[in-house]
């Protein structure tokens, strides 16, 4: 069943303006927050479990903890470059829920004690972006930003910032050199920008989803939160499903929810002549389920690690038996060639060299031990590069060569494509 | 001071300081391309990668920094096959273009090849091309399919020559080393950038093609240009000199040399050299008489001065020094004229005066001179005070029966020699010292060819008062003579006189 | 010390072996006059014997389809010449893709040991040593040989091209 925390509201007319949002309790949570101590706030998020939910899944009270016990300006920024192939929740989250989003980020502020915040948002975002826009301006006016926050002596001020769309920006290092008007490229760590962040000062960046998790939580309490999901992975995930389903969209479930129940009940399942054949649980970066693994499986971070996979950002791809693996991952190569910000080298010249392999092999143009070429690439570009988008690249590789292995002989060895469908691969020799 | 051992060896550095420069000071190689001493660390080329125990992933020695009881492994099979890959990932769209690349032989490509790939390549695919043979400025010349990115050049253009002319554009492999929009790289330190370039990728123009690095010999030097008084290498072999590059000293230069420095080779080569004994000959209408053997003309000079000495008493010589000698070789002729000729007549020859005190703020000082502190310190322990306007106002006319001249080694620091040399010869007959020949010298009586900085050695002392060594490292004139030569040959023909 | 003892009173006797020689000169003089097809001795300079290609004679510059050279002056067969009998110029070339080529290159055909160890150090086969190996000159600066004559003599009609493509490599980008 979809258990509707955050998106509850999402079908009332008017949510996105500030007077359809406060008629169903918006900004309650604010009002608690800021008779809460910090310190306090801080405390609540992290016993109500809440895990990052950008990809990473780290614990949110945790990683607001690590910033360092000074009297430094901190800054929050709130992660809205959502560039994951198959992700598209923080765009609907912000065009029909713009100020639960706001609302989560001052009182996340105001437990970090930071005066000023940035929501960093894709460039390919216009609509959402004004719609953002005029929800900060509306907040200004209401007194919910800007000095003396309610009259409790908290200032804020909150901008937003439109990116240039590069996939690369949505790691937290990348996002902060962007904000800072440099390349957006990923910096070393350590220092960690919960030290040095953006314009060296302690720094902590949010997912979006995230940001509104907090105000749910602020609203209902840690314990209300924990009752949802499991021990470890607690809460609802806002998952976005497209494949050749019936119905592809947007879905809150709680965590630990059967895949299999997912499929049928919620996607309404696979559309008329399709096949379920895989899965990518969580972007494209996440390794592949074959059906079998998948249908066994449970959409929360501990089950999907068990599995090799990932939860990631929720970006769940359903892959049917008319699709080509090959060209499946040909395609997927040629972004990760494309983004890849080209500082260092394993990424660099592997992601070019994983999409000519991929290109050849469905061209039917390789050699059969180019499939063994390809693996050895991947494999030598995980964990080597200052961020994750090498590992983000070979992990596909690796999962796809491992359990679709047969698509990519049946290529070489036949030169025409398996599931003869539409295989672009094929098509472009 | 945290300790940890590498490849089983212990050792104690400073909290803070990083794997790599751990690993260093036990000579322990660690391979690297980006991660230069004198820039910031960058991190990129994956290259120095080591495993630490208790850590599940490699990690890079140039970002890591060291902690008490760390276990470093640099060379296991785990270490070195991440090395080889990272190699390959460098290689895979690097052109082959070491036959006619300036780099080869002393590329770090070639050298960790050699040391950690000797693997057939695996990639199949089509080699991503970029532009070759691209001028980035007065001096340097880019090919970006070689370059590999290593962001050094960047980084010096940013860090140290904070001329920013350098950037790295697109993202991916269609990233590109190039300059900004009407922005060359035109700064006087745009060399060190071929010099930090791991690879061929930069290459400079001066020295581009004129010889393959394994012809070359090296010695260890310092640079002449200037009162800095930079460490450099210098590269030659029996065709002349072709490159004066940096050497590490921190106290003088630190890793880098000007431009303007690395442009001193020029006048110690043969063609801009005097290379014999020319003497004005007033029998024969004052044509040049060249090539009288050294010793005979220093004979003959030391038998006229010992003439005039007794002659004319103490007015009758005078001698004029440039800051371009060695101190040892002051001290010889210093000795010469005090203890032998006798004269007072001592004079310091300034060069430039508008902007000899100018300075560029990184190491290019106006004093175009490398021993300015030596002299005049040398000057001070014989008690000679003599300056150039000193020396102009005794010099009216015919004043001085002979001048002798330690004239400049570098003509081209003197832009004002012309009118210089009028009043030298007005002062008397000069005897002029020098290692470079020049058309304007022919009135001159005798010129006697000296050796240059790469042939003798001696001390510089630079602005800082740091007393450095030069060495003899090549012969290029074989007849040319030292100050001390020169001082000794007249000493011992003007009778030894005492 | 091995000694060579001749029995002394045949040593003595000269008489014998001229006129065995004689007789085998003789022999062959008149098989020569009778047989002359069938002639051994060929009538040099007029006549020449043919070698086989892979003969290391003189050395041969090869060039590209338009007439220039192939060289590409990475001077490695001077590293590699034993006899030090090399001498390139190398220089800037206004093609980018060319980039570096030899304005001057010479061979001291007099010091050349005709080893061939130019022909395989050379990575872009620009070098390659001939059959021709009539190396007479008048004077002593026409043993040194320069790129008109390595490349352009008369005898190589035009130059000699290499098989190896190098169109196709560089669009591979090998």
């Amino acid at each position: 069943m979809e258990n509707r925390l955050l998106l509850k509201h999402y079908n009332e007319p008017g949510y996105h303006t500030l007077d359809g949002y406060v008629k169903f309790g918006g900004y309650t949570a604010l009002k608690k927050a800021l008779k809460m101590k910090p310190e306090d706030i801080i405390t609540e998020v992290k016993n109500s479990g809440l895990r990052g939910r950008g990809g990473a899944g780290f614990s949110t009270g945790m990683k607001w903890s690590f910033l360092p016990n000074n009297n430094e300006p901190r800054y929050l920024l709130c992660n809205a470059d959502e560039g994951e192939p198959g992700t598209f929740k923080d765009r609907y989250m912000m065009e029909l829920a713009p100020h639960q989003v706001i609302e989560g980020m001052i009182c996340s502020a105001f437990a970090i004690k930071s005066k000023k915040s940035y929501i960093y948002i894709r460039g390919e975002y216009y609509k959402p972006y004004k719609i953002v826009e005029k929800a900060i301006q509306e907040a200004y006016k209401a007194g919910f930003l800007g000095k003396n926050i309610l009259g409790s002596g908290f200032d804020h001020d909150l901008d937003v910032y439109r990116g240039a769309g590069a996939y690369i920006v949505g790691e937290e290092t990348a996002l902060i050199s962007s904000l800072e008007g440099k390349k957006g490229q990923p910096k070393l760590k350590p220092p960690f920008p919960a030290v040095q962040g953006y314009l060296r000062k302690p720094t902590i960046v949010n997912n979006v989803e995230t940001l509104a998790a907090v105000t749910w939580i602020l609203n209902n309490g840690a314990a209300a939160y924990r009752k949802f999901g499991t021990e470890k992975s607690t809460g609802t995930k806002v998952y976005s499903v497209s494949g050749n389903i019936n119905k592809p969209g947007v879905y809150e479930v709680d965590l630990a929810y059967p895949f299999k129940d997912f499929l049928e009940n919620e996607c309404g399942g696979m559309k008329e002549g399709f096949k379920f054949k895989a899965l990518i649980p969580g972007g494209s970066s996440c390794p592949v389920l074959t059906a079998e693994e998948a249908l066994k499986s449970t959409l929360d971070y501990e089950n999907m690690a068990s599995l090799g996979t990932m939860l990631g950002s929720g970006g769940v791809i359903i892959i049917d038996d008319k699709q080509c693996m090959v060209d499946l991952l040909n395609v997927l190569m040629h972004f990760y060639h494309h983004e890849s910000c080209g500082q260092c080298t394993p990424c660099r010249e592997g992601t070019g060299w994983l999409e000519k392999l991929t290109s050849s092999i469905g061209k039917g143009k390789s050699q059969l031990d180019d499939v063994a070429t390809l693996d050895k690439v991947a494999r030598h570009m995980m964990g080597t590069t200052i961020c994750a988008l090498s590992d983000a690249a070979a992990l596909p590789v690796v999962s796809f060569l491992s359990k679709f292995k047969d698509e990519f002989e049946y290529h070489i060895r036949e030169k025409r494509c398996k599931v003869k469908g539409n295989c672009h691969a094929q098509a472009h020799h | 001071m945290p300790k940890l051992t590498i490849d089983g060896k212990p050792v104690e550095v400073a909290a803070g300081t990083s794997v790599i420069k751990a690993a260093q000071t036990l000579n322990i190689p660690i391979a690297h391309y980006c991660w230069h001493e004198g820039l910031s660390v960058a991190g990129a080329c994956r290259m120095c990668m080591v495993e630490i125990e208790k850590n599940p992933k490699l990690q890079i020695a140039c970002n890591t920094p060291v902690a008490e009881g760390m276990v470093v492994h640099t060379n296991n099979d785990k270490v070195k096959d991440a090395v080889k890959w990272a190699l390959d990932f460098h290689l895979i769209n690097h052109p082959l273009d070491c036959p006619i690349c300036d780099q080869a032989g002393e590329c770090k490509l070639q050298d960790y090849y050699m040391n950690y790939g000797l693997y057939s390549p695996e990639m199949n695919q089509r080699k991503v091309k970029k532009s070759k043979a691209m001028s980035l400025g007065d001096r340097v010349v880019l090919d970006q399919e070689r370059c590999i990115l290593c962001s050094r050049c960047v980084r010096f253009t940013t860090e140290v020559s904070k001329t920013h002319e350098l950037g790295i554009f697109n993202r991916g492999d269609r990233c590109e080393l190039s300059t900004f929009e009407g922005r060359p790289l035109n700064n006087n330190y745009s060399l060190n950038t071929v010099d930090i370039c791991p690879v061929g990728a930069l290459t400079s123009k001066d020295f581009r093609f004129k010889q393959r690095v394994w012809f070359l010999k090296d010695f260890e030097t310092l640079c002449n240009g200037c009162s800095t008084g930079c460490n450099v290498t210098v590269s030659y072999n029996q065709n002349g000199v072709f490159r004066v590059r940096p050497r590490v000293n921190q106290e003088v230069n630190g890793f880098w040399m000007c431009d303007e420095g690395r442009d001193i080779y020029k006048h110690t080569n043969k063609e801009f050299r005097l290379d014999q004994v020319i003497e004005r000959n007033d029998q024969v209408g004052g044509a040049a008489v060249k090539g009288k053997p050294v010793a005979l003309a220093i004979q003959e000079i030391g038998k006229s001065l010992s003439a005039t000495v007794k002659k004319g008493g103490l007015e009758s010589i005078a001698l004029v020094v440039t800051a371009q000698y060695t101190v040892e070789e002051y001290e010889a002729l210093f000795e010469l004229f005090k203890n032998t000729v006798k004269s007072p007549h001592v004079y310091y020859w300034k060069n430039n005066e508008e902007d000899f005190d100018s300075f560029d703020g990184l190491l290019n000082r106006g004093d175009k001179n490398p021993n300015t502190k030596g002299l005049s310190d040398t000057m001070t322990k014989f008690g000679f005070k003599g300056t150039w306007e000193d020396f102009e106002k005794q010099a009216t006319s015919k004043s001085f029966q002979y001048v002798v001249v330690a004239g400049p080694e570098d003509q081209s620091a003197y832009p004002d020699l012309e009118k210089k040399l009028e009043i030298l010869n007005k002062a008397g007959e000069v005897i002029w010292l020098s290692s470079c020949k020049n058309e304007k010298f022919k009135n001159f009586k005798w010129q006697i060819p000296m050796k240059s900085f790469l042939e003798k050695e001696g001390t510089f002392v630079n602005f800082k008062g740091i007393k450095q060594n030069i060495k003899a490292g090549m012969s290029i004139i074989p007849t040319s003579l030292s100050l001390q030569e020169f001082s000794k040959g007249v000493f011992e023909s003007m009778g030894g006189m005492a | 010390m091995s000694v060579v003892k001749r029995p002394e009173g045949k040593a003595n006797w000269y008489l014998p072996g001229i006129l065995t020689g004689m007789m085998i000169t003789i022999k062959h003089m008149i098989f020569n006059l009778t047989h002359r097809k069938q002639m051994i001795t060929i009538q040099y300079p007029e006549e020449r014997y043919p070698y086989s290609d892979r003969f290391k004679g003189n050395h041969i510059l090869t060039v590209k389809k338009d007439g220039s050279l192939r060289c590409t002056a990475c001077m490695l067969c001077a590293t590699y010449c034993p006899a030090e009998c090399i001498s390139i110029t190398a220089a800037e070339h206004d093609d980018p893709s060319v980039e570096k080529y030899p304005i001057s290159y010479e061979i001291d055909i007099l010091r050349c040991v005709f080893c061939g160890l130019c022909e395989e150090a050379c990575p872009v086969d620009a070098i390659r040593m001939g059959p021709e190996h009539q190396t007479a000159a008048i004077a002593g600066e026409n043993f040194i040989y320069d790129i008109n004559k390595l490349a352009y003599r008369s005898g190589l009609k035009g130059g000699v091209q290499s098989k190896v493509d190098d169109e196709e490599r560089h669009s591979r980008g090998l």
